[in-house]
């Protein structure tokens, strides 16, 4: 019966390896295109002043916007294109924790015959709240910390 | 742009992260499956009751909340809908249990991949459990005294 546990885990595990490496190996490869081109600078550029609230790089705004619209893990693969250090992946890490692929999660919770777009709501609230205490408030004692 | 060192980069650096996650997540899946084999959840959701009760739950939600915290949403909602057919959830418990669940389920997992990449694990993992009951307890203390809690139920949206 473990032994049984064990091998289905495993198979499980492997399954779910190779589900989240075709979502992040593409985007880990779109990222580092984009990296090497102008379109990273446009990209940071434009959303310094936003990101800044965060004491986040521009370019992380990419990461927030791919974590919601497709998954957590082509979040994961944006992260790892970039060069960020360690504050900078925990926070956004915590952000899209709250929130992440809103079309599939959401169409989840209004099986419980929820509104969904308050489930969205919240869930894209709890990633601006915890954003603002933990990068604009905390930001600077924990950039120290990490 | 030397495209073949972009290439080289994207497939050395991608192929790396997946390995980094597969080593987290092959033994949390192992795990997972022992845990659901040997029904841990229905004897750890006994335990759940006071929790339940600061929610403002029945603690016949504690499973279902359980599974969520642990498995995952779409896990989630279906033990909700399958407790709620038969019976065993008020509507309260289930609006409840989404914005739970809404803000913090999969709790493991989702950490877990994010700390293989150099994040601090602990310090998401308390501010997601911390926000689920913060934010649960306030819906719930607004849902005290309304019945049919019309608020949270779906309108322009369907």
């Amino acid at each position: 019966m473990l032994l049984q546990s064990i091998k289905q885990g495993f198979r499980n595990g492997i399954d779910t390896t190779i589900m989240l490496g075709k979502i992040i190996v593409p985007v880990y490869f779109v990222v580092t295109f984009l990296h090497h081109t102008p379109v990273i600078d446009f990209v940071a550029q434009s959303f310094e002043p936003l990101m800044s609230v965060f004491n986040l790089p521009g370019e992380s705004a990419m990461i927030l916007v791919m974590g919601n619209l497709l998954s957590l893990y082509s979040g994961v693969g944006a992260i790892q294109a970039l060069s960020l250090n360690s504050f900078e992946i925990t926070l956004l890490a915590m952000m899209l924790n709250f929130s992440h692929s809103l079309f599939i999660e959401t169409a989840v919770a209004t099986r419980l015959n929820v509104s969904g777009t308050k489930i969205m709501a919240l869930r894209v609230g709890l990633m601006l709240a915890s954003g603002l205490i933990f990068g604009t408030l905390a930001g600077g004692v924990l950039q120290r910390w990490m | 742009m030397d495209v073949v060192a972009v290439l080289r980069e994207g497939l050395f650096g991608s192929l790396s992260s997946v390995f980094d996650i597969a080593k987290v997540v092959i033994p949390l899946m192992i795990a997972m499956q022992i845990a659901k084999d040997y029904r841990v959840l229905d004897y750890l959701s006994k335990f759940m009751k006071p929790f339940t009760n600061f929610l403002g739950m029945s603690k016949e939600s504690g499973f279902p909340l359980m599974v969520g915290l642990v498995f995952g949403l779409a896990y989630g909602a279906g033990v909700i809908v399958q407790s709620a057919k038969d019976g065993n959830l008020t509507r309260r418990d289930m609006v409840l249990l989404s914005v739970f669940l809404a803000s913090c389920h999969a709790v493991f997992e989702d950490v877990l991949i994010f700390v293989a990449i150099g994040a601090n694990g602990w310090l998401i993992l308390s501010a997601r459990i911390l926000a689920g009951i913060l934010v649960t307890y306030a819906v719930s203390r607004r849902l005290d005294g309304k019945e049919p809690y019309e608020e949270f139920l779906p309108q322009a949206d369907q």
